[in-house]
This record gives structure tokens, sequence and C-alpha cells, in this order.
């Protein structure tokens, strides 16, 4: 290191300034501008791909203004990768200042182009050591991956740092200071420096060169070699060397600093730079690469390494305030205590209360803390520390949540907000272009803007698939270009029994505008949706329980041809299942998940045709913890959880359809034991044992809600796991006298909802209703009637026809009289029912009582039992 | 026992005459068992000039040091997992509030609070043991009846509580378990740490005891167990929280239940034999229970119960009491399903709802592929039928 450290000085002397700089670091990038400064550079070298020339005028229009990236796009659409430049990127400031002095500024680094090959196969998993210094990230989730190479796109964004991230020395360093991560290493030893410190760029750079160097010597060649990282610094020393030659002046040039000490070693003919010198073609590099990219604007929370974007830095938000504090008189010492405030005045925005002592004691928290990890000033993790001890009163950290608001306050400062310009006419990206295209080749008609139908046959028709795997995932990313208009939708779970699809479009100005207005958040329809995709998993998975929510995504993933991210899905779903507090939700979201399944083959689920078996079963313990909830339901609720119970049993049926591919041993059933209770409907399958053993103990539960027992009852009943005996005893211990006959009138409601004609095929239960009816007060026939009308009105027309002739049959009335409809409304009917009361109580009273005897028994309070005692 | 060590802060004579030397304890205070090293850090801190905080024995790197070991120095790490919040605790016992340590039983809470009183003030023996039945006087004062009644109120016949003493010191009082009491009781602190002196109205208007410098309230609480009491938002603001989490390494905790296995039911030869993969089902099951999640993240719900390795142990000497007396003598996951059962749902119905998922979800899949989960399921099915 020594032997470098002399290189780098003899290199000065050369007029060959290296900066080795962390990305998105303010410390480096306050240097880079003294350096810049100090030097006058003739020529400002920076380390990005060399095509990136072309976009030099963009970049130093007066108008852009970070956060902004450069796009470059690999063969064929795949590779995408971002180059993001933050107001405090020592990229951006070094561009910005050369030019201002007037150097000339060129990028040096490989292609794009020729690089995303590396980059891949250092990404591959198990290879573990990926490029360093690669200040162009892969677009999450470029569109073109190879299955299975990372689906989680945002963890493979993160490698900016990560051979620093991984290296044993820094590891030790970490351990040795006391700090947690690599990050706060680099905070603790760099970013901590006053605002003169950093000015002294020499002495900035050299620590820096120190610091990645010693990174460095962890790696070997054959590693460095695999994830491109020596073929780049070839390409780069070579630049530097021809730049040196051509111009007068100073050679500034800006590199990630993991790789200055082998651009030192290649450009001093050290005998350690050989295995970088040796890479370089015999003939020499030739004019720079030329290949597209496009300018376009960033927001800090896809530079946030926290938020799992990982373009560098944690906490973007952070950095910018410390950028600005160097400028400002103060310095970056009174950064806290403001940064305090705002989290304090964020998280009372959203509810918690935050004192103006707890912030004073947050302030001296923070001081203290940074005094004993011996800081000048309180950094990120003193202040984050400090906000932990000072303001979480509880045992809940600084999670971001419902209900944690300090959490995301903090999110939000320390994340920052901040969305870039790009000066007007930049050269769209080619999003557009593309999904006009692809429209074009599934001969959809976009060359004007009427709306069109197109009629599908999904399940038939491959072609057919396409197309609806288009126009579906154009209308996920909000483009507006097509919508649903009828036939089988997986994502409502509407209209899964019909067969062809019809969809409107329509290729509209605002088409395109919201395409590029998309383009920032991916190069290709795919990654823009794979981008939502994620932030509305985000959103499901922090502010909302809902499996029935996740379970549309998930289908409307499917549908949009997403697939690839479903084992993602598969498992957020799982958890989201597991804190659902909503048994409905639980219930439609495993039926989604069943249609799903039947549709395998056309959404081309085949392979994971087992997880969604596997997530099944899962789901439906989670509905056995939840049944017994039902139980507690009152009578407004009631309604609403037979209906989730008559789900429950279409759901159970279905599932009892869904079987795994048959197993050597000889079936799914996992268990030799004798078939589970519950009828033919899972006889197929252990899955719903569980379920059914729930829905019994609730059954036998005398203190459920008699609405849902009695669902239960008839459920049973219609699935043979009660037989009809049993059926009756229970229902006329519901019905016997004396019990409450609003209970008994709920009790009805359940069960004729769930099986109405139950009513019909069982006589002894039809004599059970009927007594239990008959037997019932007046009066409070009276007050249950509207409840029990209601209940009735389950019975399709015919059945009530032949429930009346039963009815007739019994009371030896005629079938008309009964199965007749009135014209009176409810309120005519209780209005007459009640004078009519009134009248014969009043005859009653003046000694008439016999006038009024003949009048009642036409229009008697209970009818059933008028009839009856009618001759 | 009360036992009063040379450099305790102790002038009581009623206390000292129960001292029966550190020789015969079972378990002596972390400045006795850690003299060396807090004389080392003395000495560095001395050797460097080190500005000490006012009131403290060491300056707060070298309390750091002492929790989370220093190598050069030869001093050993006492307490794992998260060196930041170790940063945390001790900086807020520099400060104005006082500290709260909260977390699960069994995640080191006290004994990181012994430590950090030891290093601070040179003693963890100033101490108010909460419970339920933990009154005012434990925190502030009491008398001496017979010379209360025999002389009226006066210096002589006060009884001074840990708290006083340490604000007379200048050192840290460690209140432990302190949601054990009552909300009254523990809100007897909130003027004393906002105001930091003591009023003794019996001695006089202007009688006071007041904190030197040093003094502060290291407590440590249980937020969800049960039959724990809330903390009023006033005593909450005085207070700086750090969460402690549980320890997740399942080798440890296997190691630790022999060990505690070994002292309930003499050596392994002795007791039924518990064979380790029969230990793994039990610490596996706890885990489960305890983190909400299976190890490859497959969620779980949670049992208020407390699921921590106290309990753990519990299981499996009831598990091996169970084999011994009505089984075959061999602890099988059959018996260790059959009691956990029995603890972690402590006859309370919703935890036996949480507990049947469990065994739906996560025990039932298991079963398919091994042996062990299923007899864990067989036994487990036939309590709840």
């Amino acid at each position: 290191m020594q032997r470098a450290a002399a290189a780098v000085e003899r290199l000065r002397a050369d007029g060959i300034y290296l900066a080795p700089v962390r990305h998105h670091s303010p410390a480096c990038a306050l240097a880079v501008g003294a350096l810049v400064e100090e030097v006058r550079p003739a020529v400002v070298l920076v380390e990005g791909p060399e095509e990136y020339g072309r976009l030099l005028p963009a970049l130093l229009d007066p108008r852009t203004r970070p956060p902004v990236a450069v796009l470059s796009l690999g063969t064929e659409g795949g590779g995408a990768g971002f180059y993001p430049l933050a107001e405090f990127s020592p990229e951006w400031v070094a561009l910005r200042t050369g030019s201002r002095l007037g150097a000339e500024v060129a990028f040096v680094d490989l292609s794009w182009v020729a690089r995303a090959g590396d980059e891949r196969s250092g990404d591959a998993p198990g290879r573990g050591v990926p490029d360093d210094g690669a200040s162009v990230e892969d677009a999450p989730g470029g569109a073109d991956d190879a299955p299975g190479a990372d689906d989680d796109a945002f963890a493979r964004t993160l490698q900016s740092e990560r051979n620093l991230a991984h290296s044993r020395t820094i590891a030790a360093v970490a351990e040795r200071l006391g700090c947690r991560d690599h990050d706060e290493v680099w905070d603790h030893l760099f970013e901590a420096r006053t605002s003169e410190r950093l000015a002294d760029w020499r002495e900035l750079f050299d620590d820096v060169f120190a610091w990645a160097g010693l990174a460095r010597l962890d790696y070997e060649e054959e590693v460095l070699d695999a994830d491109g990282s020596l073929a780049r610094e070839a390409l780069m020393s070579a630049r530097v060397a021809e730049h040196r030659a051509r111009v007068e002046g100073p050679v500034v040039v800006v590199t990630g600093a993991f790789h200055t000490l082998a651009l030192v070693e290649a450009l001093t003919g050290a005998p350690e730079g050989e295995a970088v010198v040796r890479r370089r073609p015999a003939g020499g590099y030739g004019p720079p690469t030329s290949a597209d990219a496009w300018l376009i604007r960033y927001d800090h929370e896809r530079l946030d390494g926290l938020r799992g974007y990982g373009a560098g830095m944690p906490s973007p938000g952070f950095y910018e305030r410390l950028w600005a504090a160097h400028r400002e008189p103060g310095g970056p010492s009174a950064l806290g205590t403001s940064l305090l405030v705002d989290v304090a005045a964020e998280a009372t925005a959203r509810g918690a209360q935050v004192s103006l002592a707890e912030i004073a004691s947050a302030a001296e928290q923070a001081t203290r803390l940074a005094d004993l990890r011996e800081r000048p000033w309180p950094g990120r993790t003193d202040l984050l520390d400090a906000l932990t001890s000072c303001f979480v009163k509880d045992d809940g950290g600084l999670d971001v949540g419902i209900g944690r608001p300090l959490g995301q306050a903090v999110a939000e400062v320390f994340g920052g907000r901040a969305l870039g310009e790009v000066p007007p006419g930049t050269a769209s990206p080619p999003l557009v272009q593309r999904a006009r295209e692809r429209a074009e080749e599934l001969r959809l008609v976009v060359t004007d803007s009427t709306p069109r139908r197109t009629r599908l046959d999904a399940r038939r028709t491959p072609r057919h698939r396409e197309r609806r795997a288009f126009l579906a995932l154009m209308d996920f990313v909000g483009s507006g270009f097509a919508h649903q208009v009828s036939g089988p939708d997986h994502v409502a779970g509407r209209g899964m029994g019909l067969l062809i699809e019809e969809w409107e479009y329509a290729w509209t100005p605002l088409v395109e505008a919201s395409l590029v207005e998309l383009s920032h958040q991916g190069a290709t329809l795919e990654a823009v949706a794979v981008h939502r995709l994620h932030r509305l998993e985000h959103e499901l998975a922090t502010t909302g329980r809902s499996a029935l929510g996740v379970a549309r995504l998930v289908a409307q993933a499917v549908v949009a041809g997403l697939s690839e991210h479903l084992d993602r899905l598969v498992a957020l779903l799982r958890s989201t299942l597991d804190v659902d507090p909503s048994l409905e939700s639980v219930v439609g979201g495993l039926h989604r998940l069943v249609d799903l399944w039947d549709a395998r083959v056309e959404l081309g689920l085949e392979d994971h045709a087992d997880d969604l078996l596997d997530l099944l079963d899962h789901g439906l313990a989670t509905v056995a913890y939840l049944v017994p909830g039902l139980g507690a339901v009152d009578a407004d609720a009631e309604p609403a959880a037979v209906g989730t119970l008559v789900a429950l049993r279409d759901l159970l049926r279905e599932a009892g359809r869904a079987t795994p591919a048959p197993v050597p041993d000889g079936g799914a059933h996992p268990r030799g034991d004798a078939p589970p209770p519950g009828g033919a409907l899972t006889r197929t399958t252990g899955r719903a044992e569980p379920v059914l053993r729930e829905l019994a103990r609730l059954r036998e539960d005398r203190g459920a809600a008699p609405g849902v027992r009695g669902a239960l009852v008839a459920l049973a009943a219609t699935e043979d796991a009660l037989d009809d005996d049993v059926l009756v005893a229970e229902v006329r211990a519901q019905l016997s006298p004396g019990a409450d006959p609003v209970a008994v009138v709920r009790f009805l409601g359940g069960l004729l909802r769930v099986a109405p004609d139950l009513l019909l095929h069982t006589p002894e239960l039809f004599d059970a209703v009927h007594t239990g009816l008959r037997d019932l007060d007046g009066d409070a026939f009276l007050a249950v009637l509207p409840d029990l009308r209601r209940a009735f009105t389950w019975l399709k027309p015919a059945e009530t026809h032949r429930l009346a002739q039963q009815v007739a049959t019994r009371t030896g009335s005629r079938a008309e009289r009964i199965d007749v409809h009135l014209a009176a409304t409810e309120q005519d009917l209780r209005a007459g029912l009640a004078l009519e009361r009134e009248l014969a109580a009043m005859l009653t009273r003046d000694g008439l009582g016999a006038w009024g005897f003949g009048a009642s028994r036409h229009t008697p309070a209970n009818p059933l039992s008028d009839q009856e005692n009618q001759p | 026992m009360v036992t009063t060590p040379p450099t305790s802060a102790s002038t009581h004579d009623e206390a000292s005459a129960l001292d029966r030397g550190p020789a015969q304890e079972i378990r002596p205070p972390a400045e006795v068992r850690f003299a060396d090293e807090l004389a080392v850090l003395e000495a560095a801190d001395r050797a460097k000039g080190s500005e000490l905080p006012p009131g403290w024995r060491l300056s707060p790197r070298a309390v750091r040091a002492f929790v989370v070991g220093d190598a050069e120095l030869g001093v050993r790490r006492k307490f794992y997992g998260d060196d930041p919040l170790v940063d945390r605790a001790v900086v807020s016992l520099l400060g104005r509030q006082g500290l709260m340590l909260v977390g699960e039983p069994g995640t080191a809470k006290s004994m990181l609070s012994e430590l950090l009183a030891a290093a601070v003030s040179g003693t963890s023996n100033l101490t108010v043991q909460g419970t339920a039945g933990t009154t005012e006087d434990h925190v502030r004062y009491s008398w001496n009846y017979a010379l209360l009644i025999a002389e009226g109120p006066s210096e002589r016949s006060l009884v001074p509580s840990a708290v006083q003493q340490a604000m007379s010191a200048g050192k840290v009082v460690r209140f432990e378990e302190i949601t054990r009491c009552a909300p009254e009781i523990q809100d007897t602190l909130v003027s004393i740490l906002s105001e930091k002196q003591l009023m003794i109205p019996e001695l006089g208007s202007e009688a006071r005891v007041s904190a030197r410098p040093g003094f502060n309230v290291l407590a440590t609480a249980n937020l969800k167990d049960r039959g724990v009491h809330e903390m009023s938002a006033a005593l909450k603001r005085r207070f700086n929280f750090e969460t402690i989490k549980p320890l997740t390494d399942r080798q440890f905790e296997i190691d630790l239940i022999e060990a505690q296995l070994t002292a309930e039911l003499g050596p392994a030869s002795e007791r039924p034999p518990l064979a380790r993969d029969v230990l793994d089902v039990l610490v596996t099951a706890f885990q489960d229970l305890r983190a909400g999640a299976t190890s490859n993240g497959a969620p779980v719900k949670r049992p208020e119960t407390v699921m921590s390795t106290a309990e753990a142990v519990n299981v499996a000497v009831a598990a091996s009491l169970e084999a011994r007396y009505l089984g075959d003598g061999t602890v099988t996951p059959a018996e260790v399903a059959r009691q956990l059962a029995g603890v972690a749902s402590k006859g309370d119905e919703e935890d036996a709802r949480r507990l049947r998922h469990y065994v739906d979800n996560v025990v039932r899949e298991r079963a398919r592929r091994d042996p062990r989960w299923k007899s864990f399921l067989s036994a487990a099915e036939s309590l709840w039928q």
C-alpha cells in the first residue's frame, strides 16, 4: 500500500489526479469540487459508460436538476441499467464544476452493452462478489431477466458497494470501531469530517484510497475478472493514458475507490497492474463506443439503499441535507437538531405526540452518542439511535407500519423525496416505441385514437392469450390504453364460467404521455409493471392486511404475464393470510387462488400449481383459525357471516377438486387415517380437515350466534356430515317452546340461506319448523315477522310454491290461499293487524268480546295457528 | 438475604448484620464477579486521562467496553447481539432521562442492568425489586417504628429506600420489574426523576434529599407479560426506552435446556433419555411460537403466553417426568406435544386457538416428512378434538 501511495504521488506530479470516491458521498463530492477548483484540469474523466458522452449537453444543461439518471439498455432490451446522479454525487460535481471551469469532460468506462453480460454473470447467486464501484445499476426487474437469476430485482440493485460491504477487512474495521456495518464505518471515517478538512482533497483521497485498497486486497484476480472489474479497469486506465498524452493541463479522474488501486498500478506500470494491462486489446481501444442512452428524471425513493433500490448510500434525504449543511456557515454540526425537529414535525403531522422537551433530549442524546463514538457531530446512526432512545416508548422500534407514525416520519425525512428535472425536449425513452411496436405485432390498431373492441378466446387460442397479457399489462401499469369490458375476470373473480372476453382499447396521446411519465420507472413495460407491482406489494404489506387484496394482485400479475414474480407474491400472500383478521377476505383470497389453479394451463402456471396448492393448505389452516370468530358476531353482522360460510362451503367444494398430481404412495391424503368427516367434497383430500373440525366445534357451541349455527347445521346436513334425525333434533331443540323468538328466526334465517331446500325434502324438519312457528306467541310472531319473511325469500319461486302446498296439506287449507302475492306493504299489514287487535281489545273491554271473536277468526295474529283451527 | 459488599453505599447496621460474606453467595453481584475487569478499566481510564462524568466510576467508553468487551484490555464480552443498544443505554444514563430496558423474560434485561450499574456506580445492589406488593415506602423511605415512637421523626429513625440512598450517593438505582408494581407506585418516580429531589415533610417543610450527580434510575420492565400493569404517559416521558430482543441461537438454547435439565433431574444417565432430536423438536416449536414465524419464514400466530427459554425448560422437565412415570421411560415428541399444549395455552382459549393453528399450519406440513413431527402431531391432535 505504501508503494501505491508513492505511485499516486508520482501520478500527481505527472498531472494525473486520481479521485477515488464513494458514489453519492457528500464528503467525496466536496473534495472533488475542491480538487477541480484547485488544479483547474484540462480534462475531467468520470467513471461511466463511454457512450454517455453523447448526453453531456443535456447533463450540463442548466435546467437539469438532480436526481437524474442515465438509462442504458442492453441488447434486445435486456439488462437495462440506471446511472443515477444526485446533487451530492462526486460524479455530478466533477461534471458540473469541470465544465464550468472550461475543462473537457468525458466518460471513460466500458460501454453498458459490453458490460451487461459480465454484470449478469457476476450477479449469479453464489458468486458473491459482483462489481463494486459500478455506478450503473441494474434496472429493477430488467425486462428479460433469465428466470430465476434473481427474482428480487431490488436486492440486485444493491451492488454499488457490495465489494466493500463484503470485504473481510472492512468487517474487521467495523468491529474494532464499534460500527454496525460498512455504511457506518464510512460515515465514521469520512463523512464525519468538517467542511474545512474535506476541502483538503489530498488527505481525504489518500485516506479513501487506503480504505478501498485494503478492501481490494481481499479479492482474488479470478473474482475480479469474473465480475468484469478487470476489463473495465483495462479500458479506464488506457483512456486515462490517452487523455494524458493528448492534452497539456492536468487530468482529473473520478472513479469508484475500489478501482483506483488498479488504475494506479496499471498507469505506473507496477507488476501488480499486469493483470489489468494484459487485458487491453493489442491494437488499442479505438474511438469510444457509441450506444443509445437516455437521460431521465430520478427520485430519492429509488436512490435509497434502505428502501431497497440501493444505488449507493442509504438515506439519501439525510445526505442531501448533509451536503447542503457543508455549504452553510454553521457547517454540519447543527444538522442533527434541525433533522430531529423535522422528524418530530413529520411524526406530529402523522398523529404522534412529540414534545419540545423530547426533541431537546434527543438532540442531547445524539450529541452524547457522537461523543461516545468519537465523532465531531451526530452522524446518521447517532441520530437514528437518539430517535430510538428518546422518541420510542414501546418495543416496536422505528418500524414503518400501521400506527407507527414515528417510523414513517423517519423514513420520510431520512429517505427524502426529491424528484429531478430534465430539460424539455430531451429524447424520450424507448418505452413508448416498444409498447407501440408490441401492439402492432399483436395486430391491435394503434394508428388512430379511436376506441376499439377485441374479443378474445384466451382459453383456447394461444395468440389471444398473448394479446390479453399485453392488454392487461398496459392496463396494469396505468397507461390508460385498455380495459376489460366483459368475460372471465380473474382479478375480480367474475364470469369465471365464460369463455370469451372482450377488451376495449385506444392509442391516445394520453397513453403516450403516461408512458413517457412512466419511463423513469423502467425501460420496458415489464420493468415498469414490476416497479408498480413492488409498490403495490409494499403498500399491501405495510398498510393493509387483506388477503383478498393480495390475491387480487397475484391474479393481476399473472394475467399481465408477470408470473416470474409469483414466488415472491405467493410469499406475500402467505404472510398476509396469516395476519388477515377477516374470514371473509381470507375465503375470498383463497377463491381467487383456486380460480387461478383452475386456469393454470391457460395462464401458464403449471410450474406453480403445487405452490398454489400449498398456499391453499396454508390458507385453510388460517380459515380454521378464524372460523370460531364467526360464533361471536352480533345480529347485524350475522347475514355477512352466513354469507361467508356459504362462500366457504363453495371454497371447500372447489378445494376438494384441486388435488396435486398423484404421488407414488397412492394418494393426496397425507395420513393413513380414516377419511375425515365432511362428506364427498373433502374425501379426496385432508386439507379441509382442520376447517371441518372447527366448523363442527362451532356448530356444537350453544353460545354461538344462532344464525351462524343454523347455517352450520344446514351446511353439515347438505354435506352428509349430519344425519337427518340429528338435524331434526337440533332444529327442535332450537325451536323448543320458550325459545327466544329472535334467536329462532335468526337460526332459521341461517339455515334457509344455506340450504333452503332442506325444508322441502326433510318432512321431519318441516314438522319441527311448523310446530316451532305455530307455537310462537302472537306478539313475538309479529315482531319477528319481517325477518322471518326475509328468511323464506331464499327459496326459489317454485320451491315457495311447493312449500305452500305442504303447508296447505298440513293445515288443511288450500295452497292457493297461502301462496298468494298480496300487494300490501309490510307496514300496511302490520298497521292492519295492530288495528285489528286494538279493536278486539276494545270490544272485549266493552263486554262485546263475542263480536270480536268472530272477526278475529278471519284475521288472526298467527296465520299458521289459525289455519290449524279452521274447521 | 441482603448483602453489603465493601463497595456498597449502604450505611445500615441492620444490613451489615445480615452480611455473611461473598464466599457463601450463590451468585455474587457483578461488581464482585468482575472486580478485576472493573479495576483494569479504571486503570485504563486513568492512564488515558479520560474524563469521567460527575459521579461515575468509569468513563462512558469504559462502561461500554465492560459490557461488550475489549480484547486489548482482556475484558470479556458479557452481552451479545446489539452493540448500538449498549451505546444508547450508556448515553441515556448520562442524561436527565431514566433508562428503561424492556423486553420479554429471559432476554438478559436484568443482567444488562446489573452490569451497567456496577460499571457506572460501582454497585448493582441499590435495587428495588418490583412486585405487586411494592409500596411507596420501598421507593421513597420508611421508618424504624420503634425509634419513631420513641424519638419522633428524625434522621435516625428514617429508613432510606434504595432510591434515596442512590440519590444522596450519586449512584444508579435499579428498579427491577417496574411494571409489576401498581401504576400509582410506579408514578412515585415521576417527580423524583423530574425534580431530582425527594421531599421528607415529616422532618420539616424544608427537609429534602437532593440527588447528587451520577444519580439515575435504571428500570427493567416487561410490557406484554401477564399480570403487568400499564405505565403512565408521565412516567414513560421520563424514560428512554430500549428494547432487548430475545436470543435466536437455537444451539445455545438447546445447550441451556440440557444444562437446566441436569440441574433439575440429575445427570443424563439418571433421567429419562431425551434425545437430541426430540429436544430439537421442542426448541424448534418454542422458537417458532416465540418469533411468530418458522425458520423458513412461514408465519405462526404468537401466543400471549411468553415462550421463554425458562418455559421450554419446564416443558422438558414435565415431559421427562411424564415419560418416567406414565410412559415407557423415553421422552418422545408426543410427551413434548402434550406438555407444550399445557404450558403454552395456560388454559387460555385464544392461545389454544393459536396453538391449533400452529399445529394445523406448520406441524401438519412437517409431519408429512418427519416421523418426529408426526408423533408430535398425533399427540397434539388428540388434545383438541
